[in-house]
């Protein structure tokens, strides 16, 4: 199985104790939803090995306590620190409704704006802490858009579309070559004079 | 040591224009700006800003939860290349 059939729900982030347990970052919505896993893939040496999970026990938030099997020591246990964890696509419950979607199910849609009409298309997602954004192949540049319920909020699954109601110059900003006009410069741009007048 | 309760939050007045502008327009276009260090007040909510990191803009919706923050938290101008390839995440 390759990365490609797989979604990531998280990584090992340090060890728990001297048994071999160890603490795994839930990267997800509802941590709560995978404390009854039976098995994990783990990217060891960008390979996906598949470990048996003897106990798993959701703490604080978005951490899990997790314990393998044949990994009895502290010793085995931190050769997996920062190995992400993944498990296969097939696992995801499918979405129906049209407002929320997987990061992954988007690439390759069509973006389609509410007032400009079809765009481009969806080459990825940065996940970001404070917002995800949707990276846009348009006119051969790369378009970002953030993700929320104001600026995308349905997706066709049938058509493979994304609708999207871009808000006014965001596509201006990409498009645009050269400098732009010094009056439109603010705040740090035009401070580089005096940054060092002490 | 922190900025002065005296003195208020720092927002460069040409970004404060910009934005007392579009509110009493009632309009919401993005609103470029290079003021990374401008703090997010409550009347950048619901809107817009496409925050130049040095290299381009990176657009940002300002939400509730933003604010208090400074814009440049959310135009990050390093390792903007590392995220994951497929994760579980619903839209927020």
């Amino acid at each position: 199985m390759t990365k490609d059939d797989c979604y990531q729900v998280g990584h090992i982030t340090k060890t728990h104790g001297v048994n071999g347990e160890l603490v795994l970052f839930l990267d997800v919505d509802d941590p709560t939803e995978y404390a009854d896993l039976d098995s994990v893939l783990l990217e060891v040496k960008n390979e996906l090995i598949p470990y048996f999970i003897e106990s798993l026990a959701i703490v604080k938030g978005s951490r899990a306590i997790v314990a393998f099997e044949d990994v009895d020591t502290i010793e085995q246990a931190e050769r997996l620190i920062n190995c992400g964890a993944y498990l296969p696509l097939d696992n995801l419950e499918p979405i129906t409704d049209e407002t929320r979607f997987y990061f992954h199910e988007i690439v390759g849609y069509q973006v389609v704006d509410a007032n400009e009409g079809p765009l481009g298309i969806v080459r990825g997602v940065y996940a970001m802490n404070a917002q995800d954004l949707i990276a846009m192949d348009y006119q051969g540049k790369e378009v970002l858009i953030p993700i929320n319920s104001d600026i995308v909020p349905t997706i066709n699954r049938a058509e493979q579309k994304l609708n999207v109601v871009l808000p006014d110059g965001l596509l201006a900003i990409y498009m645009e070559d050269g400098a732009p006009d010094k009056a439109e410069f603010d705040g740090d741009a035009d401070d580089s004079d005096d940054t060092n007048a002490h | 040591m922190a900025r002065s309760l005296k003195k208020g939050p720092y927002i460069d007045f040409r970004l404060d224009n910009k934005v007392q502008t579009q509110n009493e327009s009632g309009r919401k276009s993005v609103i470029k700006t290079w003021s990374r260090r401008s703090m997010i007040s409550p009347d950048f909510v619901g809107h817009t800003f496409a925050v130049h990191n040095g290299n381009k803009f990176i657009p940002v919706y300002v939400t509730e939860n933003m604010v208090g923050h400074k814009l440049g938290e959310f135009s990050p101008t390093r390792n903007f290349r590392g995220h994951t390839a497929k994760k579980d995440k619903g839209k927020r």
